[in-house]
């Protein structure tokens, strides 16, 4: 009650500061490597997000540390709304519990603009696993504890991450075989030197429909209407996500403003279809403090995960 | 004791002191594993010793047989180009690509043996139009071209 | 024959106007960021990506491709003028091409360079039309524990490189090995030498230690010389190679080939291999191997031809599997997706027009970059005759720029004079700065797979012999430290006789 009364002081004082903006060119940090999911949807939504503001959107790589560099750098800078984020699931809500000296505050030290992405994770195997359904597969790991494998995209990953869970909710053991992203790890997963992979949807699809792995279960808690076939997992919510975030103190204004943009851009059907293609349906998350709470929930949920599975970066 | 081959004499410390550096930085700091397990400090401890092992071999080497003498280390272009280098990464945010670039072609020119003051002047005045047109016109690299007080 | 009637569809697709026109600037691109010390064809693509979301598929792919077989070009071509290897695949070339320039022939070198990698370009091209599913057969069986034992047989094949002490060639190997462990354990998810720095939990980059090590030191012992003899001789004696020079070159064109469209198809680590493969080949065999590091021209025609085949093929995994064998592809790969299509084992029959057509193009970009490449030799041959005193800021301004570039980080350029230093003390206490850089390379990927392979094999060391292909090459580097020890052993075992008789 208090804030937004405050918002609404702040944007009758100071309607200068969302009529100015923006000044000059938004730097959009990806804290990712180039060619990434992360980076292409960044990329991706550049387009339309530069023609609604009038000033070119650029996109900055600034990668390392599993993220925590690029978010760092925004979190502490100028809170003009010239300088963003595409914060993840990675930087802001597995990191903190992953690393030691952990710089930034995932909540506290940023306005959390908008969600652009949600993509499911797909429990897959390889098709010389005996099992077709999930129970089939928890029946096949607990006959033959310890010999299966699953496969991540790193250590600390959604996939590491989900592979955990789902272990400590069927009790069943398999060892955890990390890779330097997911391509090699698929590429492993095909030749069936290992099972199990808990792989996101955009890059398991072709896979699947070529038959080359079979899919068991999709991770959200509800059905994917890419694969409406695949069941969920009781006790599985787990999604790949990245949004805009801005520095915590940036004007209200600003951050409405950006938030009404990027959702009117990810409306528009060629974006849409593009973030499709990678998975993506329209988040169910609309707004700045419902991705704010959003941000909260997952951090919880994956601070006691990462607690449980040991993982550690140092 | 005499040393009869500096340059191996020399080489073998450095690999003895860098791979001790190594080998024990990680069994103090990292978990061993077992060698089927190996756990992160497994394999740089064994790299370590390995490299203090080699060091030692060429260290003796140079105490037993014959070799060439280390030639003299010219203190000037190492050290001008070093810092220009470093000085154009740590300027580029507050002096943007002008003042950065300025450093970098100042200093690094100074590590020649013939400075002619018109000459560097004109050579940096190419560069940055040069750096400007093609990264930061042509490949919009973000760089800031001016000092971060005037922009 | 099925595969011709589908080359002529292709090269009726790949033909057309706008597909000629996206190949063209593609490699011309290619050839320019390959060119520039730094900026590599990842992140142009990447900030290409945009553009191709309004092309068709093909015409993006063509346009990806060419700058990416382009950026080869061109990362030789700095190799060879300054010492500065564009791509990580360039740094063999750095050893001999880069002499050859300083003797005056820099013309031959790069022209030899590019006819070499035209040749090896066709013949990957076709082989990719020819054998395309199958090979992608043989990269599926490469797992760790063979992935462990090629990089052994890498890594001792490094020592070749060398033309010094092999014992100091093997220790510079393992303190490259060390630096590369620098980073994220993969494995663990551990920290390892980081010392809290946070842009070092990414390891130091490839491009960052190949600048300071190869060009930063280059300069700085250049600048060495107090007479005003200059670098470069201005009696620069040919723009073509000659006759001799052909005679040499064209078998190491054809072995290098070979390797490199083998070895390209591995994902991950398969074209670097290829090119100090190439080199170690060519130098093994080489009746007078001393010649090998002081300008010998089979030393850039063979690792030329192996980095250029290793790029086509490494294409393989990408388009019949859907896996991306390096970034470049990994990009590729989104490019595709975001136009709706998934790379996979079905690109190739559902969309044959893709699949050909990319193929056909890939020979016509390779045919552009050998007519675009070879008139440029002449301007690049001028460019070295500008007094050293200019041409040196210039070097360090790129880069500088280059390196500052990759992460807007002004920590890379710390890095990157570190790296100078490091190589400076190096050059005077003749250690060599390319066997360290393949084993800082290589390393990490070393120890990734002998772990993922222990994991996988529920702590069985035995794997890396029971495996055929591992066996085989565990067996192969046992033979290769025998070949490269004797001759090394013999030489000491002279030595010490020589001084006791004294």
């Amino acid at each position: 009650m208090r804030r937004s009364f405050l918002a609404a002081l702040a944007a009758a004082v100071l309607p200068a500061a969302a009529a100015d903006w923006p000044a000059r060119p938004i730097h959009l940090v990806v804290p990712y490597a180039p060619g990434g999911p992360v980076d292409v949807s960044a990329r991706v939504l550049a387009v339309p997000l530069q023609t609604a503001l009038g000033q070119p959107v650029v996109v900055d790589n600034k990668p390392g540390a599993g993220g925590n560099i690029g978010a760092d750098a925004v979190a502490k800078s100028a809170a003009d709304g010239h300088t963003l984020v595409m914060g993840a699931i990675a930087t802001h809500a597995i990191n903190p519990s992953l690393y030691r000296n952990f710089p930034y505050d995932p909540v506290r030290d940023f306005r959390h603009v908008a969600l652009v992405v949600q993509v499911p994770n797909v429990l897959v195997a390889n098709n010389d696993v005996p099992a077709r359904s999930v129970a089939e597969l928890v029946a096949f790991l607990k006959a033959n504890p310890g010999k299966a494998a699953f496969a991540s995209g790193s250590t600390g990953s959604t996939g590491h991450l989900a592979g955990e869970l789902f272990k400590q909710l069927t009790g069943t053991d398999m060892v955890h075989v990390p890779y330097k992203g997911s391509a090699p790890a698929v590429l492993d997963l095909l030749a069936g030197r290992v099972q199990i992979m808990f792989d996101n949807l955009a890059s398991a699809l072709p896979n699947i429909r070529a038959g080359k792995v079979r899919a068991l279960a999709v991770t959200t808690a509800t059905r994917s209407s890419f694969v409406p076939e695949l069941p969920t997992i009781e006790g599985f919510d787990l999604t790949t996500w990245w949004g805009v975030m801005a520095p915590a103190k940036t004007p209200e204004a600003v951050v409405e403003r950006l938030a009404r943009e990027i959702r009117a851009a990810i409306e528009q059907p060629d974006v849409k279809e593009k973030l499709r293609a990678m998975g993506s349906e329209t988040p169910g998350v609309r707004s700045p403090a419902a991705f704010t709470a959003f941000v909260e929930k997952e951090l919880k949920t994956y601070s006691a995960l990462v607690k449980r599975s040991g993982a550690t970066a140092d | 004791m005499k040393i009869k081959s500096p340059k191996d004499f020399w080489s073998g410390l450095m690999f003895v002191a860098s791979g001790g550096f190594f080998a024990i930085w990680a069994i103090v700091h990292y978990q061993m594993g077992t060698a089927v397990r190996m756990g992160p400090a497994y394999f740089p401890t064994m790299l370590g010793g390995l490299l203090v092992v080699l060091g030692l071999i060429i260290l003796l080497g140079s105490l037993a047989m014959e070799g060439p003498a280390v030639p003299q280390f010219h203190f000037r272009p190492l050290v001008m180009i070093s810092i220009g280098l470093v000085l154009y990464g740590y300027l580029m945010k507050p002096l943007g690509l002008v003042g950065a670039t300025a450093a970098l072609v100042y200093v690094g020119a100074a590590g020649g043996h013939e400075y002619r003051w018109k000459e560097v002047t004109i050579l940096y005045a190419i560069l940055i139009l040069f750096s400007w047109l093609v990264f930061v016109k042509g490949l919009s690299l973000p760089f800031p071209l001016w000092p971060a007080a005037y922009s | 024959m099925e595969v011709f009637a589908n080359l002529w569809m292709g090269f009726g697709v790949a033909i057309s106007l706008q597909n000629l026109f996206y190949a063209f600037i593609g490699v011309l691109l290619g050839t320019l960021i390959g060119v520039l010390p730094g900026i590599g064809p990842v992140a142009t693509i990447a900030m290409l990506l945009p553009i191709t979301f309004n092309l068709n598929p093909l015409s993006a792919l063509i346009m990806l491709a060419g700058i990416y077989y382009g950026a080869q070009y061109g990362g030789s071509t700095t190799a060879i003028l300054v010492n500065i290897p564009g791509e990580s695949s360039s740094v063999v070339t750095c050893l001999d091409g880069y002499q050859m320039a300083r003797q005056g022939r820099a013309g031959p070198a790069l022209a030899v360079a590019a006819l070499g990698s035209f040749f090896a370009g066709c013949v990957a091209t076709l082989i990719i039309a020819v054998a395309a599913p199958p090979l992608a057969e043989v990269a599926l069986k490469f797992g760790p524990s063979e992935y462990f034992s090629l990089m052994v047989f890498g890594l001792i094949a490094a020592t070749v490189l060398a033309h010094g002490s092999l014992i100091k060639a093997i220790a510079m190997v393992v303190w490259g090995l060390l630096f590369g462990i620098i980073g994220t354990d993969v494995n663990s998810g551990v920290l390892r030498f980081t010392f809290d720095i946070p842009e070092l939990s990414d390891g130091i980059g490839f491009v960052i230690v190949a600048m300071g090590m190869f060009g930063a030191t280059e300069i700085i012992m250049n600048l060495e010389q107090k007479e005003k003899r200059e670098i470069f001789t201005s009696k620069v004696t040919n723009l073509w190679p000659t006759k001799d020079d052909f005679r040499s070159a064209w078998p190491a064109v054809l072995r290098g080939t070979a390797l490199g469209s083998c070895l390209g198809i591995l994902p991950g680590g398969g074209a670097l291999l290829s090119s100090f493969g190439a080199y170690t080949v060519e130098k093994k065999l080489s009746s007078h191997p001393e010649r090998f590091g002081k300008g010998a021209i089979e030393g850039v025609a063979g690792p030329e031809s192996a980095n250029n085949a290793g790029a086509q093929t490494s294409f393989i995994p990408m388009l019949t599997l859907g896996i991306p064998g390096n970034a470049v592809m990994a990009l590729m790969i989104g490019a595709l997706m975001i136009q709706g299509i998934a790379p996979g084992p079905q690109v190739m029959n559902e969309k044959p027009q893709l699949f050909w057509g990319l193929i056909a193009s890939m020979w016509i970009g390779n045919l552009m970059l050998v007519v675009l490449n070879l008139p440029l030799i002449g301007m690049w041959v001028k460019l070295l005759t500008v007094p050293y005193r200019y041409l040196f800021p210039s070097i360090l301004v790129f880069m500088a720029i280059g390196v500052y570039s990759l992460s807007n980080n002004p920590f890379d350029v710390l890095i990157m004079a570190v790296f100078g230093v490091l190589g400076y003390i190096c050059a005077k206490l003749e250690c060599e700065p390319a066997p360290m850089i393949l084993g800082f390379i290589l390393g990490p990927l070393m120890e990734e797979n002998l772990r993922r392979a222990m994991l996988l094999s529920r702590g069985d060391p035995t794997v890396f012999f029971t495996k055929p292909i591992s066996a085989a090459f565990m067996v192969a580097s046992l033979i290769l430290l025998v070949v490269v020890a004797l001759p090394a052993i013999r030489k000491k075992r002279e030595e010490a006789f020589a001084e006791e008789t004294k």
